[in-house]
């Protein structure tokens, strides 16, 4: 499905991403792990499309279709997504109007009829159950006042609304507790499909717990030193980053 | 060396001899004052972005003549249109409600005209809008609106100021409102136009509020490009009363307002807001005033431009709080927003406080639309241009929520979609 081949990145003239190689195929779950810096944001935003990224060198395809030549918006109505690591606050474009412009956009593209405004608050309604969001938000602005918990479920009530080939789930885990890890994660598994990638970026082997991933990489340095299975989660949680050769977060960052 | 422009002569014949003499007199006595009255020029402070904007042709001089076509107006049920300055009875519907007065200049007693003629201009510091003294030197028409002690007017009164620029010239329209005490009214004021030639609105408007009374005044503005459009709104407020403006404004050629509030008494309040588009290489020009006058009162203001192609918005706010004036509360936001990088805004705000217990605050801000907002909307597949319109909205989206008449609510939105489908062309 997606097919990364020595994708570098560049922001500000710096180079963060240094030659990354990585195969997706359909119905799998990949997990990148990596310490703080090493590139893991900068991936998941160059796969999204956002321009304050550079890539300098390599390609993406998305099932044969070079991914870099599309427009941002155009990647989203392919099937990419991506769960943002700090989610947009937007005051002034209410949660709902903003869903159902970007869901009537995907059905638009995939050739169905737009939903009108109250089939989609009647969707929209069950989703926000499904992440134990409070419909009250739906009426909010875009992130708006939002805890980080809510954010993190706002993102993966987009992900099931928009049912996309490709969620690229940025450090989803991060800043919940017990229970919204919970949540997130049933709803992360509510769209493993068949037909569907999941790449979980995370700095921590805890949400693998509830997701299991059945590849995982670690990104250091803007490479992928190292991929295994589910096993490899577990030996950097018990070791470190540090039997890596990773001495600490600053140097991963150089 | 070339002397500094003045006021054509032509501009100060009146038209309009049906008006009760007290009121006639009036106009005589002000044009008498604006003989060779120098025209605002760059180096005018109040003028300095729009006087080359302000094209005084002679041709311009001419009162437009009556009739002409009725244009499309939002409006509900209590409706006068003034044409080319002048009341059009027959497609009005002057409303019936009890203790509410509303009459045209030329129908009023001289015993009532002589106690108009006082009170016009009264709420107006003319030194800061020359322009409209044209106005009580030229007016051939206008409403006096008064309000019985307690009356309160079940729906707004809307006033459709339409020009027919069928040929050169200006219109002078003219209100007054007269509230009593604890009255209340909502008085809509939409401005459009139809016709090709160039013409020039000199609009003034007045409100005397007294103890307890609250009035609203709504006021679109959205002539075509070949109006000049030069509006002041004069507010004074006696205790206890409040007094809301909302203006929703579309740019032209030249488009300037001064609204100027003075809180005369103690507890009074104003809520000013106002919403400003641009585009093309319009023009638009807000200038504002609040005067806290005497101790308690608060007043608050909010005014948002955006600014689309080579067009420019100017936002000037004044707040002046007075010696006596302990314990005023003045909030004064505007924000502004570029959506081209040949657009232009220039915001100002004033404040003069010689009370030294009071709250103030004030903050201008102008930016662009911002670019994480947009990579956030566009990677959920929203088209670009469609993301753009919902950001561009959502900087407005409160104040246009808060008009609190829908079919100006509705209207607004309309135009504003209009000017979002230009401003937001295929680049
Ligand atoms: N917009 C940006 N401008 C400048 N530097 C950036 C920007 N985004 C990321 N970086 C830098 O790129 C490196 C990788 O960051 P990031 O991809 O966010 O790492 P991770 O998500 O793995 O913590 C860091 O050194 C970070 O400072
Ligand atoms: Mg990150």
């Amino acid at each position: 499905m997606l097919s990364i081949k020595n994708l570098h990145a560049s922001v500000e003239g710096k180079e963060i991403l240094k030659g990354i190689n990585l195969e997706i195929k359909a119905g799998e779950v990949h997990a990148i792990m990596g310490p703080n810096g090493s590139g893991k944001s900068t991936l998941s935003q160059v796969l999204a499309g956002n321009e304050a990224f550079e890539v300098t060198e390599g390609e993406v395809t998305l099932n044969g279709q070079n991914l870099l030549e599309l427009e941002t918006e155009d990647r989203a109505l392919e099937g990419i997504f991506l769960a943002f690591q700090y989610p947009v606050e937007i005051p002034g474009v209410s949660n709902l109007q903003f869903l159902r412009t970007a869901v009537n956009a995907a059905r638009q593209h995939q050739g169905q009829a737009e939903m009108n405004a109250a089939e989609f608050m009647k969707l929209a309604k069950e989703v926000s159950k499904q992440v134990d969001l409070d419909p009250a938000f739906l009426k909010r602005g875009v992130n708006e006042g939002f805890s980080g918990g809510e954010k993190k479920r706002n993102e993966i009530m987009q992900a099931l609304l928009l049912q996309p080939k490709l969620a690229i789930l940025d450090e989803t885990d991060s800043g919940l507790d017990i229970d919204a890890l919970k949540v997130v994660s049933d709803g992360v598994n509510a769209l493993r499909a068949e037909d569907r990638a999941i790449l979980m970026v995370t700095h921590y082997q805890r949400l693998l717990d509830y997701i299991v991933p059945d590849y995982v990489h670690v990104l250091a340095g803007g490479r992928i030193i190292k991929s295994g299975g589910r096993e490899l989660a577990l030996e950097l949680e018990e070791r470190g980053y540090g039997w890596l050769g990773i001495k600490d977060e600053e140097a991963a960052a150089n | 060396m070339k002397s500094a422009p003045t006021l054509s002569s032509a501009f100060l014949k009146p038209a309009g001899e049906s008006l009760p003499q007290p009121l006639l007199a009036l106009r005589k006595e002000r044009g008498k004052a604006l003989v060779d009255m120098p025209l605002p020029t760059r180096k005018t402070e109040n003028w300095k972005y729009s006087s080359r904007h302000l094209k005084l042709s002679d041709e311009l001089a001419n009162s437009l003549p009556a009739g002409g076509a009725t244009t499309d107006a939002a409006a509900g049920g209590y409706r006068i249109v003034i044409r080319n300055g002048v009341v059009d009875a027959s497609t009005s519907v002057l409303p019936q409600v009890e203790g509410l007065s509303v009459q045209r200049f030329a129908d009023l007693t001289d015993e009532d005209a002589a106690e108009l003629a006082r009170s016009l201009d009264s709420t107006l510091d003319t030194r800061a809008t020359q322009m409209a003294r044209l106005n009580s030197a030229r007016f051939e028409d206008g409403l006096l609106i008064r309000l019985k002690p307690d009356t309160v007017v079940d729906q707004p009164l809307f006033v459709i100021h339409e020009v027919t620029a069928t040929a050169a010239g200006s219109a002078f329209p003219r209100i007054y409102v007269d509230a009593g005490r604890h009255s209340g009214m909502t008085l809509v004021e939409e401005f459009l136009s139809s016709g090709d030639e160039s013409a020039m609105v000199d609009a003034v408007t007045e409100f005397t509020l007294a103890d307890g009374a609250r009035i609203t005044g709504v006021r679109l503005v959205a002539e075509g490009q070949n109006i000049q459009h030069i509006g002041a709104t004069g507010v004074r407020q006696l205790r206890s009363s409040r007094f809301e403006s909302h203006c929703v404004g579309f740019g032209g050629p030249l488009r300037r307002h001064d609204l100027r509030v003075r809180l005369e008494g103690e507890g009074a309040e104003c809520k000013l807001n106002g919403v400003v588009v641009t585009q093309d290489k319009q023009h638009y020009d807000n200038h504002t005033c609040i005067d806290h006058m005497v101790p308690n009162c608060n007043s608050e203001e909010t005014y948002r431009n955006i600014a689309a192609d080579e067009s420019h918005a100017v936002f000037n706010g004044r707040i002046h709080i007075h010696k006596d004036a302990q314990k005023s509360n003045a909030n004064m936001n505007n924000k502004n927003l570029l959506l081209s990088t040949g657009a232009e805004i220039d915001t100002k705000p004033e404040l003069e406080i010689y009370a030294d217990d009071v709250k103030c605050a004030h903050g201008a801000t102008i930016g662009q639309l911002d670019d994480t907002s947009l990579f956030y909307l566009v990677s959920r597949g929203i088209a670009r241009r469609e993301a753009s319109v919902l950001l561009t909205m959502a900087f407005i989206n409160e104040l246009v929520a808060q008009i609190p008449v829908e079919q100006v609510r509705n209207s607004a939105n309309e135009r504003l979609n209009q000017f979002f489908d230009d401003a937001f062309r295929e680049a």
